[in-house]
């Protein structure tokens, strides 16, 4: 059974295509990384997914629901990870943690309990009752993972979740990740980062100025790229091979 | 607190409830955003220490509310009703809009809301509900603190129905400032955009820092000058004035008269409030929200990017003083450095620019001074020496740049001093100490040449050059006994070092000396043109030493 189908969507900003008639439908319990240059419509996708954005063309459906009119069934159902570190940092993680966790209808017992238990598994037990001001990116992403996890939600969608994150947080979270999906929930990820994608995705997807350019598993998309790894393809596939060409240029801007 | 405001919601729980709403979910937002309203710190009250577990809003909410009994008492005290309400009106229209231009504005412009809130299961209309009662709290702190006063010896002086009416206009007023600010946002968000509003909240921030450190010293003394006992007689225009209308809305049930002139103003003080909340609700507010929204991500680039295309064909103001002002190239780009960034950081503006107002502060307090009233000691003014205040005062207020032109919040930039091959420190220092004195010091000084040759007239001119060679040898003084800090590279709200108090003493002594000497030498032109070349000669030491600073003496 699909849990994501989106069908013709269309996203128009200013007069501009954000999004040219995206048709796509996805599988439960699948880990599916999304890829594209900046401004290729990523966040945009995810934004409408998770029913933030309602102002679009074309048919989306979430859990068998309709973005547009169940917004709020969905969300309680998903778990969605922004990537611009965005938290009322005069909270404490545990303040930031109850609040969101009530929004979600939760209650106070049991988000303190998951909460702290999810904290300390973050290394952040000692950092608890602190305000978030002075956190760095890195500790603010994994008070923003647990936020968007802790109602346990049937769909995961993480906008660059890695971003930050110390090489062992990395491991952590990609490891989560693996696990969630082993209980069947599906994960909808957006990165730069290709080898994570290419390592942990089940099925790779790349848009590039609001269309799908590529669709498959990275085996597939290997042999319609015809070249090695996720990185290669992507330049290849989105048609900016000039790198070898401008790093020639500036190095020669350099030398002058 | 908090909780008494959150229960006092509860008891509108029916009217809230259903249609969409969530009221338990509703109240959660309302619950934390009232929490992180203390957290919050006040605009206003920046200069005091920053204490993570103090109540801002509480000692904010003192303030206002202290203010707010002292004008309150002034009901009492004064017998002219109509001007005192007059007074007390205008008093809660303007400190209730620049409360919240000021501080309401974070929480208005915020849109982290938009994505902590909007990805969880949380509908629209409860998300407008909590905003909407979250504001009405907000409001309703405000008013209490600032018209408590007023209205308590209101009740006192005037009794029941005077009273009541009082916090009926009290209220009329409120919804007024709330509209005008409204308004004036939407203004300025039609022509600009966030950017454009946030630096304009800046200077209302600046202005409101200053009225209040110049209300604070100069209405005490204003006092016994203007007679607030006279009777304000209402000319044609002052009816267009809302606190007039309020005032005289007020007194109609104060005196239970009710003829043409107080029916009209009655009229109005209901329908211009109320019509422009109706307007407000049912089409300013919808527009409002989507542009606040829209001016998520996509800000201003464009605009940015042409702006800086243009400058550097020109070549901006300061790098043209930069070529002429220094020597090396290191010096130069600390000059140009130091201009730009204490032009566009709004931590140097907000602390720099009030410290101007102590000027104006100090030509009250010094020049003007004296028991007798202020009429008369201005007309007195041109036979007295006391330009010579006018000269120094300058100094005093630019002096503190040069302390506030370290700290930066991205000082941890400064890593670039120490990766790039610096040899003299020195450059850095000198460059930004020419560019401030020269971007603060120069403009001032002429502005205070031009007040006081209007007043004493030509004869100052002397003493005004001799002034310029003293005040800019007590400004490298002050920067050469002091701790070399590279500009923008300390952390905010460290500490001062200990143990300075000598040096302080040092510097105060210097400077006091040269004005010492200025004093003695005051409008005999030979003699300070002959002193001239001693200043000359200290300051092209003192600038020899700046520029030889090794790293061993900057301070880290």
């Amino acid at each position: 059974m699909s849990v994501i189908t989106i069908d013709r969507l269309c996203k128009i900003y200013d007069a501009n295509y954000v999004l040219k008639y995206i048709s796509l439908s996805f599988e439960a319990g699948q880990i599916i990384g999304y890829i594209g240059p900046n401004g290729a419509g990523k966040s945009t996708t995810i934004k409408i997914l998770t029913g933030i954005i309602g102002d679009f063309e074309g048919d989306v459906t979430v859990l068998g629901m309709d973005v547009r009119k169940d917004s709020l069934a969905i969300k309680q159902k998903i778990g969605y990870i922004p990537e611009n570190a965005a938290l009322y940092d005069v909270l404490t993680p545990v303040e930031y943690l109850d609040f969101v966790g009530r929004l979600y209808g939760m209650e106070k017992q049991i988000i303190h309990k998951k909460s702290t238990e999810l904290l300390h598994l973050f290394d952040l037990g000692s950092k608890m009752d602190q305000r978030m001001s002075g956190f760095s990116k890195g500790m603010r992403q994994k008070v923003l993972l647990i936020s968007g996890l802790m109602h346990n939600p049937e769909i995961i969608f993480l906008d660059e979740p890695l971003s930050g994150l110390d090489a062992n947080a990395v491991i952590l979270v990609k490891e989560i990740l693996a696990q969630l999906k082993k209980a069947g929930k599906t994960i909808f990820y957006s990165s730069h980062i290709m080898d994570v994608v290419e390592k942990l995705s089940d099925r790779i997807v790349i848009i590039n100025k609001g269309e799908v350019i590529a669709d498959g598993t990275f085996e597939s998309l290997q042999q319609q790229a015809s070249s090695g790894s996720l990185e290669n393809i992507f330049t290849t596939l989105t048609g900016n091979q000039e790198h070898e060409s401008t790093a020639g240029a500036f190095i020669s801007v350099i030398n002058n | 607190m908090e909780k008494i405001l959150l229960r006092l919601v509860y008891l509108f729980r029916p009217l809230i409830s259903g249609r969409g709403i969530d009221f338990e979910k509703m109240l959660v937002i309302v619950d934390t955003k009232l929490k992180m309203d203390q957290r919050r710190v006040y605009m206003n009250w920046r200069q005091g220490k920053r204490k993570e577990n103090s109540n801002h809003l509480m000692i904010a909410l003192f303030f206002y509310g202290f203010m707010g009994f002292v004008m309150g008492s002034i009901i009492y005290l004064i017998d002219n009703f109509l001007t005192i309400m007059i007074f007390t009106h205008a008093y809660i229209l303007f400190m209730m809009a620049m409360i919240l231009i000021t501080d309401f504005s974070s929480v208005l412009l915020d849109t982290t809301d938009n994505q902590v809130i909007l990805p969880r299961p949380v509908s629209s209309k409860t998300l407008f509900m909590a905003r909407l009662i979250h504001i009405l709290i907000y409001l309703f702190q405000f008013t209490m603190a600032i018209a408590a006063g007023s209205v308590l010896f209101t009740f006192l002086k005037y009794g029941m129905i005077t009273g009541i009416a009082f916090v009926f206009t009290t209220v009329l007023t409120v919804l007024l400032a709330v509209f005008l600010t409204y308004f004036l946002y939407l203004a300025i968000l039609h022509i600009s955009n966030e950017q454009r509003i946030r630096e304009i909240i800046t200077y209302f921030q600046i202005f409101m820092m200053v009225f209040f450190t110049i209300g604070l010293q100069v209405l005490p003394r204003l006092l016994n000058v203007i007679d607030v006992r006279q009777v304000v007689d209402l000319k044609g225009y002052m009816y267009a004035l809302p606190p007039v209308w309020m005032a005289l809305t007020v007194d109609a049930f104060r005196l239970m008269q009710f003829d043409s002139v107080h029916i009209v103003m009655m009229v109005l003080s209901f329908l211009i409030p109320g019509s422009g909340f109706w307007i407000l609700f049912k089409y300013l507010a919808p527009g409002f929200a989507k542009r606040i929204t829209a001016l998520q991500g996509t800000s201003n680039k464009t605009i940015g990017e042409e702006k800086n295309f243009g400058k550097i064909e020109r070549g901006s103001l300061s790098d043209r003083i930069a070529e002429i002002a220094c020597n090396t190239p290191a010096e130069k780009g600390s000059f140009g450095f130091t201009w730009k960034v204490t032009g566009r950081d709004r931590n140097f503006r907000m602390q720099f620019y009030p410290g101007l107002a102590y000027i104006l502060i100090f030509f009250f307090i010094f020049v003007i001074r004296g028991g007798k009233s202020i009429a008369e000691n201005w007309q007195q003014l041109p036979e007295t020496n006391n330009y010579l205040w006018l000269i120094y005062l300058s100094m005093l207020s630019v002096s503190s740049s040069l302390t506030i032109v370290a700290y930066n919040d991205s000082y941890a930039a400064s890593w670039i001093y120490h990766s790039t091959p610096v040899k003299k420190p020195g450059e850095i220092i000198l460059g930004m100490i020419k560019s401030l004195f020269i971007k603060y010091f120069i403009p001032v000084y002429i502005v205070l040449f031009l007040i006081a040759l209007n007043i004493w007239g030509i004869k100052v001119a002397d003493d005004f050059v001799f002034g310029f060679f003293s005040n800019m040898l007590c400004f490298l003084v002050l920067a050469v006994l002091s701790d070399h800090y590279l500009p923008f590279s300390r952390q905010p709200d460290t500490k001062q070092q200990a143990g300075r108090f000598f040096v302080i003493m040092i510097q105060f002594l210097l400077v006091g000396a040269l004005v010492g000497l200025h004093y003695v030498l005051i409008s005999r032109p030979l003699l300070l043109y002959a002193v001239i070349p001693l200043l000359i000669l200290g300051i092209v030491i003192i600038l020899r030493t700046l520029r030889a600073l090794p790293w061993s003496k900057i301070a880290i």
